[in-house]
């Protein structure tokens, strides 16, 4: 956690990042609003499926997403879809129980930037996060 | 790269030097060729005038010696003969010294001018033609007219012969020294060019040595370096190759690559050749998915390798022995990083079938510990009685199947019949360990399935294929009498606790409220294991006689079972199609007529004659002519058919392939009917016709 915390400050860029939470489990969304420790990162919304997800996209246009896969209306391979065309630049951690490699290759393919795997750690989550906002 | 850029700048400078080399050889050359020319020229020059030198005094002593002649009145015919010659010979000479090589000495045209003063006093001797003497009588021989003329001349030009003879003779000396002083400077000029292309040969030559020597030095560091690859490659567990971006092999790889594949040439080899007959083809696809992301520079490495879909791959390979068997291959891919991006993707390769085996041996014994203690979980919340009657129940079809592995069998048919039967026993055994939520026998029961759907895969059977089942099967005795013991000790345990509630529940509880209890705790187990949420309503179940009561109670787990698995939707999928979240599972029994009507109904997807045609046709029960010609009521039968089953992926409840067949079967066996109906998206309805019992008749009479 200090890790992933010294990495952000050290950078020293103050720009602030809009991150989108997006799981259709509240436990889960709660979650990751809590643990990421990142003081430049302002959480501007939570949907618990892909079409929510597009729309509140549309409405806060984040520079951060984080998706889950196995969700109703629309899964989380189609979403990132969705975001990638509506904005290239996004860089969108997937965050999924689901084990097998071909979703992760999928959802890579489709253009997300990483890849978590639950369950995670606090710290699993702030290097995952980190190293997406690196490449921001 | 930086080997071959030393390379080409050791080229570029031997073309260099030796271009060089070969212009400054050909210009001495060249120079020393036109020098020799004009040393040889000059030497002939240096002749003529040695012999120049001594004409003017030949000349004098010509003159002198025709003077005397004339006064002697002797033959002078041959005197003036040789002073011609001379003349002659000194005047073509001379002129062709003057004309000869262009930086002749200026004493030469000295020497033409004065020469040419020779000329008028000479020219009247040598034009003499007349006879000099007459012969008189009196004074004998005396000069003739032309005679005394001649005479004349002749004292004249000897004169003049004898007094410039010296200052000639001085200026053709002078002219030798001119001569041989260019000779010298010729030769001086010579020697230089020849030591020059002396040397410039010596610097070739220690060139050429020099570039000979480091080609030599350099082609054995080459060769050196490439035995060392050669060996690494050789030596190395791992099988090693590049993939360039077109995803094809280099045409270097580890020897292990051979050893692996069973595979002798890899040159070019697409890496998609590579994996196709190893892996399924969802598997190959995602695998070219993930090879085509490492080339581009979204994510980093340590990503990738997390992602990568090849990291345990399950292969089947070549035995060497005429088999087959099953191996574990890990990929492991790095980028190779050039000028302008990834140049190639380094891959190895390596079996890792021991450690998943020692992974997998660990595993287990893990899951065996926490198995026993699922197993006393698992049988304290069994009620004592339940729990008795399915033991006797399982020893019972454990015996069976002991009976069946007993019968002689010869003919693979025998064998394949025998293998169905234990199928059926094992798999009603497992429905009824489920039920009762005891999963360490419904664990092992499964695994013995799983034994006994292998050896149905194979081709040919033999009675030795049977006794690793005798083994397991021994050892699942085994577990059911541990079983009976614990129930046995906590029944006592609990009786000698609560007397007053043990005392109670010992005697009398209704076979078929046992049988409805049993219904709901599989729902309820079923629901949370599969995510979906469903009502189960049971009726009428008091009315069942006792006869039908084992048979019934298979059957009804058995399609609760499918309902719970294939029929009732997820809650999402149902909210989609204007459904209840909830689903709901309806069991009615009643008496009719002629006997009883059990009705299994749930609201779930139904069954569509389509997807149960694609699935007979997939299993090969059909053939896809059968299938087209086939009308919805022929379809909807299949599912009674033995080996049906629409679920692709085994779990512990549904997708054997054994269900309705089985159902079918044991209600034709109590003389029944069944049969079923179904609308797309709303329904599924069973209905099971049971004939009237003995017991039925004597109450319907009271």
């Amino acid at each position: 956690m200090t890790t992933a915390n010294g990495t952000a400050s050290a950078a020293g860029t103050k720009r602030s990042f809009k991150l989108l939470i997006v799981d259709d489990s509240n436990i889960m969304r709660r979650r990751i609003e809590r643990s990421q420790q990142f003081d430049e990162l302002e959480v501007v919304g939570s949907a618990s499926n892909g079409l929510e997800a597009l729309e509140l996209f549309k409405k806060t246009d984040p520079d951060l997403v984080t998706m889950d896969i196995t969700m109703p209306h629309m899964d989380g391979i189609e979403c990132i879809q969705r975001l990638v065309e509506l904005k290239p630049e996004v860089r969108i951690l997937v965050i999924s129980a689901l084990a097998d490699k071909a979703t992760a290759v999928d959802a890579m393919e489709k253009g997300a930037n990483g890849f978590l795997h639950k369950p995670f750690t606090d710290r699993q989550l702030n290097e995952a996060i980190a190293e997406l906002i690196r490449g921001l | 790269m930086s080997v071959s850029g030393a390379d080409r700048t050791r080229k570029l400078l031997t073309v260099g030097v030796g271009t060089v080399l070969i212009v400054v050889m050909g210009a001495v050359l060249i120079a020393g060729f036109r020098l020799a020319t004009q040393m040889n020229a000059n030497v002939a020059a240096l002749q003529t005038a040695s012999m120049l030198q001594t004409y003017p005094a030949a000349l004098a002593q010509h003159l002198t010696s025709l003077r005397d002649r004339l006064e002697a009145r002797a033959y002078a015919g041959q005197a003036l003969a040789d002073l011609r010659t001379t003349v002659e010979s000194f005047d073509r000479d001379l002129k062709r010294l003057a004309s000869g090589p262009a930086e002749g000495p200026m004493q030469i045209d000295q020497a033409m001018m004065l020469w040419r003063q020779y000329a008028p006093v000479l020219e009247p001797v040598l034009a003499f033609n007349g006879q000099p003497y007459i012969d008189t009588d009196e004074a004998g021989s005396v000069l003739s007219k032309e005679g005394l003329e001649h005479y004349a001349d002749v004292k004249r030009a000897h004169l003049f012969a004898r007094e410039n003879a010296d200052r000639l003779q001085g200026m053709l000396a002078a002219v030798a020294t001119g001569l041989q002083q260019q000779a010298s400077a010729q030769a001086n000029r010579l020697r230089l060019l020849l030591s020059a292309g002396v040397i410039a040969a010596l610097v070739l030559a220690v060139a050429a040595a020099y570039f000979q020597i480091t080609r030599a030095s350099h082609e054995r560091a080459a060769r050196e370096a490439q035995e060392q690859t050669r060996d690494i490659l050789r030596t190395v567990k791992e099988g090693f190759f590049l993939l360039d971006a077109q995803y094809r092999i280099g045409s270097v790889w580890s020897d292990a690559l051979t050893r692996l594949f069973g595979r002798q040439n890899f040159a070019g080899l697409p890496f998609e050749e590579l994996l196709k007959d190893l892996v399924p083809a969802s598997t190959l696809a995602t695998a070219m998915k993930y090879i085509k992301l490492l080339w581009g520079d979204r994510a980093h490495e340590n990503l990738m390798k997390s992602i990568n879909p090849l990291g345990q791959l399950e292969v089947q390979v070549d035995n060497g022995r005429g088999g087959r068997e099953t191996r574990y291959l890990q990929f492991d891919f790095h980028r190779v990083m050039g000028p302008k991006g990834v140049k190639h993707v380094l891959v190895s390769v390596s079996d890792i079938t021991s450690n998943v085996l020692l992974a997998r041996e660990l595993q287990e014994s893990q899951e065996n510990a926490s198995n026993q203690l699922d197993m006393v979980l698992g049988v304290l919340h069994v009620d004592p009685v339940q729990l008795s009657t399915f033991l006797d129940a399982t020893e019972a079809g454990l015996q069976l199947i002991n009976a069946i592995l007993k019968e002689p069998a010869r003919t693979d048919a025998e064998f394949r019949k025998k293998l169905d039967g234990l199928f059926r026993e094992l798999h009603s055994i497992k429905g009824e360990a489920s039920a009762l939520n005891l999963m360490s026998i419904a664990t092992r029961v499964h695994a013995l399935e799983d034994a006994v759907s292998e050896l149905k895969k194979r081709a040919e059977l033999s009675g030795n294929d049977f006794l690793p089942l005798v083994l397991k099967l021994d050892e699942l005795m085994a577990h059911i009498k541990t079983v009976r013991e614990l129930g046995t000790r906590l029944a006592t345990l609990r009786e000698s606790a609560l007397p007053a509630r043990g005392a109670s529940q010992g005697g009398g509880v209704d076979p078929n409220e046992e049988i409805s209890r049993t219904l709901h705790s599989l729902a309820d187990r079923l629901a949370a294991e599969h995510h979906k949420r469903f009502k189960l309503a049971i009726n009428g179940l008091s009315e069942m006689p006792a006869a039908y009561r084992a048979t019934i109670k298979d059957v009804l787990i058995q399609m609760l079972r499918n309902a719970a698995v294939h029929g009732i939707e997820p809650a999402e999928v149902r909210r989609a199609s204007a459904k209840d979240d909830i689903g709901n599972v309806r069991v009615d029994f009643r008496r009719v007529s002629d006997g009883y009507e059990l009705v299994f109904e749930d609201d779930g997807v139904g069954l569509s004659p389509e997807q149960l045609k694609a699935a007979a046709v997939r299993r090969g029960l059909i053939t896809s002519d059968e299938a087209a010609e086939m009308d919805t009521r022929a379809a909807m039968a299949l599912i009674f058919r033995p080996g049906f089953s629409t679920k692709d992926d085994v779990s512990m409840d549904a997708g054997r392939g054994v269900g309705m067949d089985v159902v079918a079967r044991s209600i034709y066996a109590l003389g029944g009917r069944i049969g079923v109906s179904t609308q797309p998206g709303r329904y599924t309805r069973f209905k099971i016709a049971l004939p009237a019992t003995e017991e039925h008749a004597s109450t319907a009479v009271a």
